[in-house]
């Protein structure tokens, strides 16, 4: 009987937060979901019309939005895997008990642009990449290197980008490796050690299994972050050029723009799917692992 | 103690002139900024007069929102009494929401409206329905900074030739003083579909032709000899003559507007619009305004007319009969002459330019040659489709310069032909 009151003090207290969520978090994704399936011009009156899953129909034939579909999905693979592995790296050295001095420097200078606004960095980015001002090129044609055609090429523009959110995000990276870090048993690698074990081998048999749950947490994160890219495309890029930054985000809200709210919410729609279906997928190979 | 009671007093009195006027207050949503809401304080003022002191409150949102919350105002019956913008995101409201009323019995109830040109009663007209009030005619000539053609020895440049030698001029002798290298010939825009077909727009109707990419009869144009020849021009000012920053493919409104009026170029579009901010601040006068370059002998360059502002009534309008008297009375000499004096244009030709700038009074009073865009989205619902794909296919050109144009132009007359004929059938 106790056990049940406390149970109950405890929905009690929850049922707030749960109606919170349910409002604000979940209402707008089915809100977002209903729309998908009503014609445009009717889908912001109180009877829209229903036209089944014509709006699915359209985006999955339009080829803009297959190729920004495919390329969102090699931005994330590229932007996960430079992300995740330079905070890895990042954060190994710093955790290293060969950096004597500067620790918390390199701590600060890794974490300060995850808390700068992500629209005065991005700005700032687009300027150091302006070809004909830009410190970056500039920098290159002092030092007699090629020219870098940033975002102003097709062939360079998503790695502009790719740099840009990298210089953003992966200080938040960084401090969850550091935070798993910091509870990692030194006394196993330094068994390993004195068993024979390369820096390598122990690295890799003893400091990264230790390194799983910041691992797993930030590759579930991450994939969720960069599937979802948009803010950096609206300042730096705009989609282009020739739509080689033209995720699938922002051609929604191309589409939003155009007031094209029926196939506008059907691509997010995708996209969430996808989102979800990924980071679930992402987590239970990691938890798999890790049983 | 006693204060607060007084307090308490004051309240409902301080209330009541707001109750009042909320009853006779008439809401216009517009995109023109503080210039545009200024000019509908200005009208309210003329209008409460004449009308019982109904007021107007004039709202600016940026374009992409204005269209949006427009759009979403009509389908939830919140609209406000009156919408304001160029007549082609009006089409698409109506489109959008088969809520913009029929202005028709308005406008012939109005007698003095014989300024009013064919052209202009023609994009007011949409599917036989008046949907706008045309208010201000929008122009836009070919602009260069005066003090630069004067350090490069220039006259204005009359050509596209005359106008591609100052660009180069410009570029080399380094007319702002700001270090060689740190200027461009050209400010163009690219980014966004609409962005680069109203550059195109403006290269293509400043040189006489009627058509960018359509004409009435669903026909694709670029392909005939004198539209291949603007439109190779038009993508080499982008892809290899280097006459425009690098990052041009990336830059929208904003970004060419930076790009003047922080002095990084010399030659440059100038909108009506852009007269009054242009002369009082940014590049401070510092410009000189006439006809698009010229590309074929005998054809004159011309100002193009690029759209027409207006007003227009949501069905589900609030106060539906007295938006309707405010929409006509835009029309009237009053507002007219507030509208050229705070927005930079007007559709009256009887009004009184004493007191403009001189680049204003250009327009107020036009001696140049003028053409109006051919109004597309108009007569082919499909045209938009048409032209974001027209649009893909040009900024890949510019991105990967094929090495002859001319069959590039060619092979995308014959996609276009296609790309048209499968939109028109699809409806």
């Amino acid at each position: 009987m106790r056990a049940l009151s406390r149970e109950g003090v405890f929905y009690l207290f929850a049922l707030p937060f749960a109606a919170l969520t349910v409002l604000f978090g979940l209402w707008p994704i089915v809100l977002s979901v209903q729309v998908s399936f009503t014609a445009s011009a009717t889908a912001l009156r109180p009877n829209p019309v229903y036209v089944g899953l014509a709006n699915y129909a359209t985006v999955l034939a339009d080829p803009v939005f297959l190729a920004s579909l495919a390329r969102t999905l090699l931005y994330t693979v590229l932007a996960v895997a430079a992300n995740v592995g330079f905070a890895l790296a990042y954060a190994l050295l710093l955790d290293s008990k060969h950096l004597a001095r500067g620790r918390t420097f390199f701590k600060l200078a890794a974490f300060l642009p995850v808390v700068t606004p992500d629209i005065a960095g991005y700005v700032v980015w687009r300027w150091l990449f302006d070809q004909s001002f830009g410190a970056l090129a500039a920098a290159l044609k002092l030092i007699g290197l090629p020219a870098f055609g940033g975002i102003a090429s097709p062939s360079t523009a998503m790695g502009a980008v790719l740099i840009a959110e990298l210089w953003h995000h992966a200080g938040f990276y960084v401090l969850i490796f550091l935070a798993n870090l910091a509870v990692c048993d030194r006394a196993l690698t330094e068994a390993a050690s004195i068993d024979g074990a390369s820096r390598w081998q122990a690295f890799v048999h003893v400091v990264l299994p230790q390194l799983r749950p910041a691992i797993t947490i930030n590759l579930v994160y991450a994939i969720i972050q960069f599937l979802k890219t948009f803010s950096v495309v609206v300042v730096m890029t705009k989609g282009g050029p020739a739509d080689a930054t033209n995720f699938v985000s922002y051609y929604a809200w191309q589409m939003f723009d155009q007031a094209q709210y029926g196939q506008a919410t059907a691509m997010a729609s995708v996209l969430f799917g996808i989102v979800v279906l990924v980071g679930l997928g992402t987590y239970r190979l990691s938890d798999r692992g890790r049983a | 103690m006693a204060k607060r009671r007084d307090v308490l007093k004051a309240v409902p009195l301080l209330a009541m002139p707001a109750v009042a006027r909320a009853a006779e207050q008439l809401t216009v949503w517009h995109d023109m900024g503080d210039n545009g809401t200024k000019w509908f304080q200005q009208v309210s003022d003329a209008f409460a007069a004449s009308h019982g002191g109904t007021t107007i409150r004039a709202i600016s949102y940026p374009t992409d929102q204005w269209f949006g919350r427009v759009v979403g105002a009509l389908n939830t019956d919140t609209a406000p009494d009156l919408i304001y913008n160029n007549y082609e995101r009006v089409i698409r409201i109506a489109n959008e929401t088969g809520k913009v009323a029929d202005l028709a019995p308005v406008l012939a109830g109005i007698t003095d409206k014989a300024f009013l040109s064919t052209d202009d009663l023609r994009v007011a007209t949409y599917k036989n329905r008046t949907i706008i009030l045309p208010v201000q005619r929008v122009q836009m000539g070919f602009g260069v900074r005066k003090s630069w053609l004067e350090k490069v020895n220039e006259p204005f440049p009359v050509t596209w030739d005359d106008a591609k030698r100052v660009a180069e001029k410009f570029q080399a002798g380094d007319p702002a003083g700001s270090g060689k290298g740190s200027v461009f010939g050209f400010a163009l825009e690219a980014a966004k579909p609409r962005d680069l077909i109203h550059m195109l727009d403006l290269f293509t109707f400043g040189a006489g032709l009627r058509h960018t990419l359509l004409a009435p009869d669903g026909s694709v144009t670029i392909d005939e000899p004198d539209h291949a020849r603007v439109l190779e021009a038009f993508l080499r000012v982008y892809a290899t003559d280097r006459l425009v920053p690098p990052d041009t493919v990336n830059y929208s409104f904003n970004e060419m507007y930076q790009v003047i009026e922080g002095g990084r170029a010399g030659m440059f579009r100038v909108g009506d619009w852009n007269v009054g901010k242009w002369t009082a601040q940014a590049i401070k006068g510092d410009f000189t305004v006439g006809p698009w370059p010229a590309f074929f002998p005998g054809k004159p360059g011309n100002v193009v007319i690029g759209g027409m502002r207006g007003v227009a009534v949501p069905e589900n309008s609030p106060h539906k009969a007295l938006a309707t008297e405010f929409a006509a009375f835009l029309l009237g000499p009053q507002a007219q002459q507030a509208s050229l004096k705070m927005v930079g244009s007007a559709v009256r030709t009887d009004l009184d330019t004493e007191g403009l700038t001189e680049a204003a009074k250009r327009f107020a009073k036009p001696a140049w040659p003028l053409i109006a865009y051919d109004f597309p989205e108009s007569v082919h619902a499909y045209y938009p489709e048409l032209e974001a794909s027209f649009h893909r296919k040009l900024l890949a050109a510019i991105a990967a310069p094929p090495p002859d144009f001319a069959p590039f132009i060619r092979q995308l007359a014959g996609e276009m032909r296609e790309s048209a004929k499968a939109l028109a059938a699809k409806g």
